[in-house]
């Protein structure tokens, strides 16, 4: 009996991997491709962001432990339009795991799977700050694109993992019968902002604005990537009285003291907005983001 | 619409599960038809998804067309050049700053020092290879423009069983500081440790070398590598003849013959996460490998090394930061009358603390063991350093950095020096390493 014992034990420490392996390992670049994946794969996927959401995913470093996430993963997710330029390609380079290099099916770039903005048409140079040739890609900020990204990642697992494609493909249906409950609820309670002039700190809210109809008419860098200096505060002071903003709306992460002097000096309403899923503590789905972006503008006096 | 998939669903099970005990032919039938309901079902389920999409076609629309990527060039590679200079002076003379400053791309004389300027190509050769070449450029210090090539190598790009292998000409990976290209350096010279075992220009050769990534909970890589004991880049083994090492004369002991005419080196490198904001890397090198002073001599070397970086969880373009790193090196060296025993290493703070600033200080102590203080390479040396730089972007720097020198070998004991370095990185995007 206790032989029988021991061996169901071993058996059982035995399939304790094999349950570890049977799920897709996906590793993602953001906690908001992690947060749409968790959604899509559910009990299917074991997934694990590279970078957290309060920091900007620019400045990450390729640190050893993501070399061996990057290692393990059968699906690596990027937000792709070269945010990950500093640190994906030397991730890539020393991961050695040829199922996930670009090209392999288990590389996917959901930038291709959205409309990028601020494309330049004109020739760009490092001159302009730290312009994005393919695009904007700060994508993920307008949630009609976290549908797109959704669709793409359950076309995708259902290409990897076929045995569980129609799961896959229910939970999509469950993702966007969600968006469609929300979205225009979201709506609803930033109606105050359609069509109103608003700045922004860095060019990152582009999609928000797209989505819900408000205008980003300057930016608080003068270039992207680039700090501000004081007479380019000043003549953002003479900018925000002559259109009347009323809100300048920035990542948690950037320095205060620049908006705080705008504040003071005339009166616009500041709205630290969570850019990322993970950027606050109670944000760890898709949907929650969005809560608390119309939570953020309601905090600050924007929307009702 | 969704119960069709999920009792299409059903069948498909049940007829996948169905005893298969027929004859092979019959089998591959039932496996032919499951095919073309799983393709069916794919079909149906598209529809479903289609109809889905013209239903909330007013809150949601669809997917747009894919767009062709911009870089459709696939015989396009990266291309980098970046450019070092630095500007000072010091109390020690420019002869004795040779001595003091003993790394080539260290700047090592009153004025103004062209330190490295590097142009680097790297790309993906095809599915199996990646291809970097490093090649420098540089002005010495008699005024000649000096060509080299640094390092040019194939690594491959995903061998299975985590193992990479890298062939060429290339920096041994050897602890922290060696591999590391005078550009990323976070002060404007080289350890002076490194300087005594490595010579000016860092340990780099011609050689191969496997490294694995081994299946431990945490990041654990081995790495094993043989490379030419020879040249003037080999310092602390066969190195050129006729260069002097501790007194002795390097002799021609001929080509690699046997394999140990040969450099041999091993490097274990551990890291992790120790949580959301501490990283950690600590790493085991060690060479062997024969030296010229004799026909029958060795050198081996081993050095310990530990990085720690803390990053808070909000974080401003990468700032603050507070990163600590500490290399120990150990050098015997056989001599046809002994073996020379060299000791040293350094220790660094680096604190990031507001965007674009970044301040450092440096400790470093090296020494011979029986040295009689004369030779700059062997005799009790310390060097404190402190600096601060500024990073208008990630491309370019300005650096100011103070030395204080305490040196056996000098006259008066001790100098002081200024450097300010500035610096630009034009094309490739400079990596984020840790």
């Amino acid at each position: 009996m206790n032989r029988l014992i021991a061996f169901l034990f071993f058996m059982g420490l035995g399939a304790l991997p094999g349950w570890a392996y049977a799920k897709l390992t996906v590793v993602t670049t953001t906690q908001d491709g992690a947060a749409i994946v968790q959604a899509i794969g559910g009990e299917h996927v074991q997934v694990r962001s590279l970078t957290l959401g309060t920091r900007d995913p620019h400045f990450a470093e390729a640190t050893p432990s993501m070399i061996r996430q990057v290692y393990q993963a059968d699906l690596l997710v990027l937000i792709g339009a070269d945010i990950e330029i500093g640190w994906l390609p030397p991730l890539l380079e020393t991961a050695r795991n040829g199922r996930v290099l670009p090209g392999a099916p288990g590389y996917l770039d959901l930038s291709a799977s959205v409309t990028l903005l601020d494309r330049p048409s004109g020739p760009v140079s490092r001159a302009q700050g730290d312009v994005h040739a393919r695009g904007n890609p700060h994508y993920w900020l307008d949630p009609r694109n976290g549908l797109r990204m959704a669709q793409a990642i359950a076309a995708r697992l259902g290409e990897i993992d076929p045995a569980h494609a129609v799961d896959y493909g229910a939970r999509l249906a469950v993702f966007r019968q969600e968006m469609e409950r929300r979205l225009p609820a979201w709506q609803v309670q930033l109606a105050a902002l359609k069509g109103k002039p608003v700045i922004a700190y860095h060019k990152s809210f582009v999609y928000l604005a797209d989505a819900f109809g408000f205008r980003i008419v300057a930016e608080v860098e003068p270039k992207p990537g680039i700090p501000p200096n004081a007479a380019h505060l000043q003549r953002l002071v003479e900018t925000i009285r002559e259109q009347q903003i009323g809100v300048l709306i920035m990542e948690p992460y950037y320095e205060r003291r620049s908006a705080e002097y705008l504040v003071r000096e005339t009166g616009v309403k500041l709205a630290v907005l969570p850019q990322s899923v993970g950027a606050q503590p109670r944000i760890s789905t898709y949907f929650e983001l969005f809560d608390a972006i119309a939570a953020a503008f309601k905090a600050a006096g924007v929307a009702p | 619409m969704q119960r069709v998939i999920y009792s299409s669903a059903l069948a498909l099970a049940l007829l996948a599960g169905q005893p298969a005990m027929a004859a092979n032919d019959e089998l591959e039938q039932l496996r032919e038809e499951v095919r073309a309901l799983a393709e069916r079902l794919k079909r149906a389920e598209a529809r479903l998804q289609q109809a889905d999409a013209a239903t909330a076609a007013n809150v949601v629309p669809p997917t747009p067309a894919v767009e062709a990527p911009a870089r459709a060039n696939p015989a396009a590679f990266n291309i980098g050049l970046s450019a070092l200079f630095s500007a000072g002076g010091s109390s020690a003379t420019d002869a004795q700053l040779g001595g003091l400053q003993a790394g080539a791309h260290d700047p090592n004389r009153n004025g103004f020092t062209v330190q490295n300027v590097e142009l680097s190509i790297g790309g993906a050769i095809d599915p199996y290879l990646d291809g970097q070449a490093n090649l420098i450029f540089q002005i010495d210090r008699d005024g000649e423009t000096v060509v080299e090539l640094e390092e040019a190598f194939l690594a491959t790009r995903a061998l299975p069983y985590g193992l990479q292998i890298k062939a060429g000409q290339y920096f041994t990976e050897f602890g922290r500081h060696n591999p590391q290209h005078p550009h990323t350096w976070a002060f404007v010279d080289q350890p002076v440790v490194l300087s005594r075992f490595f010579g000016g220009d860092g340990l780099r050769s011609q050689g191969a070398r496997a490294a694995w990534l081994t299946p431990l909970p945490w990041y654990s890589e081995l790495t094993l590598g043989a490379q030419n004991a020879s040249g003037e880049t080999v310092t602390s083994f066969l190195s050129s003849p006729g260069e002097e090492v501790g007194g002795y004369t390097l002799i021609n002991r001929g080509g690699s013959r046997k394999a140990k005419d040969l450099l041999w080196s091993g490097r274990w490198l551990n890291g992790a996460d120790l949580s959301n904001t501490l990283s950690a890397n600590l790493g085991f090198s060690a060479l062997v490998g024969p030296n010229a002073s004799g026909t029958d001599t060795d050198t081996r070397i081993a050095g310990l090394d530990l990085y720690m970086k803390w990053r808070p969880l909000v974080n401003e373009r990468g700032f603050p930061f507070v990163a600590w790193q500490t290399e120990w090196l150990a050098r015997d060296y056989q001599t046809p009358d002994g073996t020379l025993k060299d000791r040293g290493g350094y220790t660094q703070v680096l604190w990031g603390f507001q965007p674009r600033w970044v301040g450092g200080l440096r400790l470093e102590s090296a020494y011979g063991k029986g040295s009689d203080g004369t030779d700059p390479l062997r005799d009790q040396r310390k060097r404190y350093a402190a600096n601060l730089s500024y990073y208008p972007t990630e491309f370019s720097k300005l650096r100011l950095q103070y030395n204080r020198d305490l040196a056996e070998h000098l006259p008066g004991h001790t100098a002081n020096s200024l450097w300010l370095q500035y610096e630009f990185n034009l094309g490739a995007h400079s990596a984020h390493k840790f």
